[in-house]
């Protein structure tokens, strides 16, 4: 992608030399990170601000891979309105886009930001708006301005107000301490949900943003738990004999789909929620798990060792039309369908290394995304565009985010130890 | 007459013959008979044999009434003979002198009749003579006539024979002469066909020359005047390929100019262009350019939007990202391709 590679479409070039128009075609453009300026919000009318709302724009930006901000330091100006924005020092800098704002009190104690992006090349505002939240919750204002920009430019869907599942182990007084967090995509604001001293495991998004279900040691077995975060109710609702593991929403909410050996051997069953009416989807002797849906809830993909090792298979969302997706080594498992339903995440095995792998469910076309050795866990950001996986680092477990065609890479600071799990959430409204 | 030839039964039937008159009577009558009945049937020189056969006829009717064997088996005296017979009539006496009488009368009568008969022979002899004459000679008449008749018959024929002749060699001649005349005529029209179809044929060969030879002159008018059109043609063609040569140089040096330029626009082109995440691919933007001589950009607009308002962005601000596109100094490279020209941003890695 970093190379520059041009078609020229010469037509009739040679033959109609007077008449014909030059046709340039340009294939590929930079590879590079669109340069774009973020110039520190300026803030009028006494606002108080916790949070420098700029910074956090310019590193929801870095952290998506598609853009590389301008430092602060280098800009000529710091312009906060369209007014004070002079094209000509902002194309010198080499930026394509300048994003502008200002802050100031709004209604209720809130506050509220008036924000402008200018096309530098063009010298064309783009966007102007004003979004407001509260004096607590500036880092959410922020995102929703990044979201803002983002989807300006590049036309995608921007990720920056949605937020992250994940569960951390700590020793606490020789205790094994598992937490269940939600945090903000860039891993702030992280809230722990849940605390115990047994696992807690496989924890995932209602369609809703609402609600986790997740897998708890709590009782000493294993059992599927419903928790609503705005209120911290949980429900179980599933301890069957036996496994009872690796919940996954259906896209309406209704349903789930989880992993039960309550007849013996691991199965794939479907409950409905409110009736708690199981159906069970898979009847094989091998070890049948990890199921997930894709987006229109059609198909599911799965992990089975029926072929002898741990493989991705599909099949319709009634158990039937069940098919291995792949082959391209002895281990693939905890599959993820990407949102449009193109392409299938998961843990791939080479060598004595596991990486997350891309497979184009049309092509069968496989592609490693990361390159460390123990990677695990991929959760799909809702625009398909960045991904969040468990690795290690320096002998820790961390979550990296990184760009769903293996791009960028960001790893999410955390205050924990071991980090696992990641679970990303769906657009919250 | 006739009637005494035809009733000689009457005459045996009564007695008149009784008397030597009438005997000499009919002796006389029938030598006058024979000798009529004889010229008469002789006149007719058709049928002479019968008459003799009638006169025989005749001679046995005497000599049947007496018992006595007819002493003269000739057959000339058959008319006496019955006459004597008759007179056997009366009583034994009567009868017996009758007979003498007869007898006597029968003596004189033979010798009468021998006398006849002598007579009458002679008189038949003379007759016979004088008819075999007259039958000679008729019969010589008849021959002569005969032969007469049928030379003249065969005269006749002979020149009805000869006219025939001569008729059919007249008709033979005749037909021979028309046949001769058709076959002449048939041989003249055959000539005139003939010398027509040739006189025909002639023209047409004349004609086939006559265009042949138009032809000929046509096609070497034509081929004089393709000469010369080609030798012009050859020097325009040599004079327009000489100038497309020079075209050809010019557009070649020219193009190759322009391609310089093209690559260093879509060098600048690409590092401006930064394509959106939303991309996707079959996505293309096309624009229009507008420069000055000098690069730099008057105007930029779309001719064909993707749909895609961000990739359409990204194509114009790739554009007018470019602050001075690097064209030709040479006017003429310029104008041809650099004072107007489109751009197709077809992203084709995605």
């Amino acid at each position: 992608m970093m190379r520059v590679i041009v078609t020229l479409v010469l037509a009739g070039l040679m033959a109609l030399p007077a008449q014909a128009e030059l046709l340039i075609r340009i294939t590929e453009g930079a590879d590079n990170a669109l340069p774009v300026a973020v110039v520190p919000f300026g803030e009028s009318g006494g606002v108080q601000v916790s949070e420098n709302v700029g910074q956090i724009v310019r590193d929801d930006l870095a952290m998506s891979g598609e853009f590389k901000p301008l430092e602060t330091s280098r800009m000529l100006s710091l312009p906060s309105s369209s007014d004070d924005v002079f094209f000509r020092d902002w194309r010198l800098l080499g930026q394509k886009y300048l994003l502008v704002g200002q802050l100031s009190p709004g209604d209720a104690g809130k506050v509220q930001a008036r924000f402008e992006l200018f096309d530098v090349n063009r010298e064309q505002r783009i966007l102007g708006a004003t979004a407001s939240a509260p004096a607590n919750n500036l880092r959410g204002l922020a995102h929703h301005i990044s979201d803002r920009v983002y989807e300006a430019i590049t036309g995608n869907k921007g990720v920056f107000s949605t937020k992250i599942a994940y569960v951390t182990l700590d020793m606490e007084n020789d205790k094994r301490v598992y937490r269940l967090n939600v945090s903000d995509v860039d891993g702030k604001q992280s809230r722990v949900r849940l605390k115990s001293n047994e696992p807690i495991l496989s924890p995932a998004w209602s369609p809703d943003g609402q609600k986790l279900a997740y897998v708890s040691f709590e009782t000493g077995r294993p059992a599927i738990y419903i928790h609503q975060l705005s209120s911290g109710d949980r429900t179980r609702i599933a301890q069957f004999p036996g496994l009872n593991s690796a919940p996954s929403w259906s896209p309406d909410g209704e349903s789930m789909l989880m992993t039960l050996s309550r007849d013996g051997n691991a199965e794939i069953y479907e409950m409905d929620i409110d009736s708690r009416r199981l159906t069970r989807l898979t009847d094989h002797w091998a070890i049948d798990t990890e199921p997930s849906w894709s987006a229109d809830g059609d198909e599911l993909v799965f992990t089975s060792d029926r072929s002898g090792g741990p493989q991705v298979y599909a099949m319709d969302d009634d158990g039937d039309d069940m098919r291995r997706l792949t082959f391209g080594s002895r281990y693939n498992a905890r599959p993820r369908f990407s949102p449009d339903g193109d392409h299938v995440f998961y843990v791939h095995q080479r060598d004595s290394s596991f990486h997350i792998a891309r497979l184009n469910i049309e092509t069968g076309e496989e592609t490693i995304l990361t390159r460390s050795k123990l990677d695990e866990s991929p959760s799909v950001a809702p625009n398909g565009r960045l991904l969040i996986y468990a690795t290690q680092q320096e002998g820790k477990s961390v979550l990296a985010v990184i760009s769903a065609d293996g791009g960028s890479n960001y790893i999410l600071p955390s205050r924990y130890g071991d980090v696992r799990e990641p679970a990303w959430s769906p657009f919250i409204n | 007459m006739v009637e005494n030839k035809r009733e000689p039964n009457d005459y045996v039937a009564q007695p008149p013959w009784k008397s030597p008159i009438a005997l000499s009577l009919v002796l006389h009558g029938a030598i006058l008979f024979f000798a009529l009945v004889g010229w008469s049937w002789s006149t007719p020189s058709h049928e002479p044999p019968p008459r003799n056969i009638s006169a025989r006829l005749i001679m046995p009717e005497p000599q049947a009434p007496p018992a006595e064997p007819a002493a003269q088996p000739k057959p000339q005296p058959p008319a006496p003979e019955p006459e004597p017979e008759p007179q056997p009539d009366p009583e034994e006496e009567a009868r017996k002198k009758a007979e003498q009488q007869a007898q006597e009368q029968k003596r004189h009568e033979d010798e009468r009749r021998k006398q006849i008969l002598l007579e009458k022979k002679k008189a038949e002899a003379a007759a016979k003579a004088e008819e075999e004459a007259r039958k000679k000679a008729e019969a010589e008449a008849k021959a002569a006539a005969q032969r007469k008749a049928e030379e003249e018959r065969r005269k006749a024929e002979e020149a009805q024979k000869a006219e025939q002749e001569r008729r059919r060699k007249e008709a033979e001649a005749k037909a021979a002469e028309e046949k001769r005349k058709a076959e002449e005529q048939r041989r003249k029209e055959e000539a005139e066909r003939k010398r027509q179809e040739q006189k025909e044929r002639e023209r047409r060969e004349a004609e086939k020359r006559r265009q042949e030879r138009e032809r000929q002159q046509r096609e070497d008018q034509l081929a004089a005047l393709a000469t010369e059109a080609q030798q012009e043609q050859a020097a325009a063609a040599q004079a327009r390929k000489e100038a497309a040569a020079a075209a050809r140089a010019r557009d070649a040096r020219m193009a190759s100019e322009s391609e310089k330029y093209e690559a260093l626009i879509r060098e600048r082109l690409s590092n401006a262009w930064y394509i959106p995440s939303s991309a996707q691919k079959g996505l293309v933007t096309t624009l229009e350019i507008t420069l000055l001589p000098t690069g730099e950009l008057v105007s930029v607009r779309i001719t064909k939007s993707s749909g895609n308002s961000a990739f359409d962005n990204s194509a114009l601000s790739a554009v007018r990202g470019v602050q001075r596109f690097p064209v030709p100094e040479e006017q003429d490279v310029f104008n041809r391709y650099f004072r107007t020209f489109s751009i197709q941003f077809d992203p084709e890695t995605l």
